[in-house]
C-alpha cells in the first residue's frame, strides 16, 4: 500500500533506494497466532508515519522486524533500501530505534550511556563523545551528564533514549510509543523533540494508539490491526469518509425528520442534534438528492446541506472496530 | 573486536556499581589461597613417620622420589591443595556471566543491544570476556601468591619444584583460561534461555565435579599430575571450548529471547 502523493516529497540523498521503508506481503506468525499479516508498506523518505493500532495489534512485532531484529515468517521488506534477512546489520547501522522501555542501563551515567552505544554504532571514541555531548546538550541534560541514569526521572530517561537513538545520525527512526506513561509536560517535550526531528528531514515510523499525537505530528498514517487496514496522508484520512457523512440543517427542530430519513434506503445512519440531521449514507451522489427531495416533500425547510469532517479518531474507531473486529 | 571490547567496557562500568557483589567474588580466591599455603607451611612442622605410608605414591610421580619423609608430605600436600586453584576460574566468573544475559533482559536494555550492529559472536565473547578477564586475573595472582609462598614456606628446594611444577604451571596459565572460558560459556548459554541468573549458576556445581574428581583420584594415589597428561588436558579443554562457543552462538536466538522474554 503507497500513497502516490507522498512520492514527491523531498528525499534524503545520502540514502539507498526510493523509500525509506518498503515492505510487501509482510507475515509474522506466532506458533497458531498471525501477529502481522500480509503488510504492504511504502513509506517516502522524510515522511512521519504514524502507525496506529490498539494494544496487542502487532505495532511492535511489525517495528522489530523492520529493525532486522526478527525475521518475518513470510515476504519482503527493505529499510532505507537494505533488505531485511540479507542486510541485517546495514539495517541497524540505518535505523534508530526507540524501544517501548527506554532501556537504558541504570548504573551508568547518562555520557556513560551514550557514549556506549554510539561506540556500538561505530563511531570513533572521539567521535562518539562529540555525538554524546551534542545530545545531551540539546536535550538539555548535560548539567546532568554525570549523575546515574537510574535517578532520572520518566521524562529524562525518554528523552536520553531518543538521544541515543540519533547518535549515529540515521536516516529513519523508530520511535515506539515514545510518549507511552508519560506525565503531559513530558509527553510534550518528547513531542516537540519528534517535531525537531521531522523538522530536520528524518524519517519517522511513529508506533503509538494515541491520536492525538498521531494528528499533531505524522504525515501519512496507517491504521494497524495485525493487518493495514488503511494508508494515508492525515488529510486524506479526515477527508476519507467526508462524502459519506453529510449534514442537513433544517429550520426548526430536526428529531420530527429523523423517522422519514432513516426511512430511506440509501441512509446507512442518522442521528438528530437540535436542527441537525447527521446521516451517513453509502453514496452521496446517490442519497443527496433523494435525501433532499423527500425532505422537501414532506415539509422540511433546509437551509443548508454540507459533507462532514471525519477526525482521525472516527476514521480509526470505524476501522479498528468494524473491519479489525 | 571494537564492539566487543566496547561491551567489555561497559560491563566494567557497571560493576563498579555492584560492590557487593566484587566483594564476594573476592572471597573464595581469598579461602581457596590460604588453605593451601598454611597447609602446607603447617605440613614443614609435621614428624615425618606421619608422612611413610604415602610413599608408594613417588611410584607414580618421579619428583618425588628423592625427597625425604617430610619433604615428601610437604610436596604431596602443596600438590593435591594447588589443584583447589582449579576450582577460582570455575567459580569467580559464575555470578558475572549468570548475570550478564538475564541481566540485560530484567533491565529491559536487551532489545536496544540487539538493535545496534553488534553480532551475536561479538556480543557473547563480550560479555565472555567480561566474567573471563578478573576471573584468569584473579587466579594468576593467587597463583603468584601460592608460588612466592611456596618459595618462602617449603622446607627445601626440592619440594617447591615438585609443588610449582611446569605441569602444574601449564594448568594455571593454559588450561585455566579455558576450563574459564567453558564454565562462562556454558552459563551464557543458560542465562539466554532463563529469566533467573541463579538457574544460570547451577552449572558451576556441575563444572566442579571434575575438579574434584581428579583432587581425590590424586589424593588416593589413582593419577598424578605430569606434563603430558596437562597438554592432552590442554587440547581437550581447547576442543571443548570451541565446542562451546559453537553452541553458544547457535542457541542464542535473538528473536526467541525477545520475543518469549516477558
Amino acid at each position: 500500500m503507497q500513497v502516490g502523493s507522498d512520492t514527491s516529497r523531498a528525499r534524503d540523498t545520502s540514502v539507498n533506494g526510493d523509500w525509506a521503508i518498503e515492505a510487501h506481503g509482510l507475515t509474522r506468525v506466532f506458533g497458531k497466532n498471525t501477529a502481522v499479516e500480509q503488510l504492504d508498506l511504502a513509506i517516502p523518505y522524510g515522511t512521519v508515519f504514524g502507525f496506529l493500532g490498539p494494544n496487542g495489534a502487532g505495532k511492535t512485532t511489525t517495528v522489530r522486524m523492520l529493525t532486522a531484529l526478527i525475521a518475518p515468517t513470510r515476504g519482503t521488506a527493505h529499510v532505507a533500501g537494505y533488505e531485511i534477512g540479507a542486510d541485517n546489520q546495514a539495517i541497524r547501522q540505518q535505523v534508530g530505534m526507540l524501544t517501548e522501555s527506554p532501556g537504558l542501563y541504570d548504573h551508568l551515567s547518562a555520557l556513560e550511556n551514550l557514549v556506549f552505544f554510539a561506540r556500538l554504532y561505530n563511531l570513533s571514541a572521539d567521535e562518539a563523545n562529540h555525538a554524546a555531548e551534542s545530545y545531551l546538550r540539546s536535550f538539555d541534560l548535560w548539567e546532568r551528564r554525570k549523575e546515574t541514569v537510574g535517578g532520572f526521572s520518566k521524562g529524562m530517561r525518554q528523552k536520553l533514549a531518543i538521544a541515543r537513538a540519533l547518535l549515529h545520525n540515521p536516516p529513519i527512526i523508530f520511535l515506539d510509543e515514545p510518549t507511552s506513561g508519560l506525565d503531559p509536560a513530558a509527553a510534550r517535550m518528547v513531542r516537540e523533540e519528534v517535531k525537531k526531528l521531522r523538522a530536520e528531514g528524518r524519517t519517522i515510523f511513529l508506533t503509538t494508539h494515541n491520536l492525538t499525537e498521531a494528528e499533531e505530528l505524522c504525515d501519512l498514517v496507517g491504521i494497524f490491526r495485525t493487518r493495514l487496514l488503511r494508508l494515508d496522508t492525515l488529510e486524506r484520512m479526515r477527508q476519507g469518509h467526508q462524502a459519506q457523512r453529510i449534514r442537513i440543517v433544517l429550520g426548526g427542530a430536526a428529531a420530527p425528520w429523523l423517522p422519514t430519513v432513516q426511512a430511506l434506503h440509501l441512509v446507512e445512519q442518522a442521528v438528530a442534534e437540535e436542527r441537525c440531521l447527521m446521516v451517513t449514507v453509502a453514496s452521496v451522489q446517490q442519497a443527496n438528492p433523494l435525501l433532499i427531495r423527500t425532505l422537501v416533500e414532506a415539509g422540511a425547510e433546509i437551509q443548508y446541506v454540507e459533507p462532514m469532517d471525519e477526525s482521525l479518531e472516527h476514521a480509526y474507531l470505524r476501522l479498528i472496530g468494524t473491519e479489525g473486529e | 573486536m571494537h564492539h566487543m571490547l566496547t561491551l567489555c567496557y561497559k560491563e566494567w562500568l557497571e560493576l563498579r556499581h555492584h560492590r557487593t557483589l566484587v566483594a564476594g567474588l573476592l572471597i573464595p580466591p581469598f579461602m581457596l589461597t590460604m588453605l593451601p599455603i598454611v597447609t602446607v607451611w603447617l605440613s614443614g612442622f609435621a614428624p615425618p613417620g606421619d608422612m611413610a605410608e604415602e610413599m608408594n605414591r613417588t611410584l607414580t610421580d618421579p619428583a618425588l622420589a628423592q625427597l625425604s619423609g617430610l619433604e615428601l608430605g610437604q610436596a604431596m600436600i602443596g600438590q593435591q591443595f594447588g589443584l583447589l586453584f582449579m576450582m577460582l576460574p570455575l567459580i569467580i566468573p559464575n555470578v558475572i556471566s549468570s548475570y550478564s544475559i538475564v541481566g540485560e533482559k530484567t533491565n529491559r536494555t536487551l532489545e536496544p543491544l540487539l538493535a545496534t550492529p553488534i553480532s551475536t559472536s561479538a556480543l557473547l565473547l563480550g560479555k565472555a570476556f567480561t566474567a573471563m578477564v578478573p576471573a584468569v586475573g584473579i587466579t594468576w595472582v593467587c597463583g603468584s601468591i601460592f608460588i612466592i609462598s611456596m618459595a618462602r614456606f617449603t622446607v627445601s628446594p626440592a619440594v617447591f619444584t615438585a609443588i610449582v611444577s611446569p605441569a602444574w604451571l601449564l594448568l594455571l596459565i593454559i588450561a585455566a583460561p579455558l576450563m574459564s572460558l567453558i564454565s562462562i560459556l556454558l552459563t551464557l548459554a543458560i542465562s539466554s534461555r532463563v529469566n533467573d541468573p541463579r538457574s544460570a549458576q547451577q552449572i558451576v556445581a556441575v563444572l566442579i565435579i571434575p575438579v574434584m574428581l581428579f583432587f581425590f583420584a590424586q589424593t588416593v594415589g589413582f593419577v598424578s599430575l605430569n606434563i603430558v597428561m596437562v597438554m592432552l588436558l590442554v587440547l581437550a579443554l581447547a576442543i571443548i571450548a570451541a565446542c562451546c562457543l559453537w553452541l553458544v552462538v547457535r542457541l542464542f536466538q535473538r528473536e526467541t529471547i525477545l520475543t518469549r522474554w516477558r
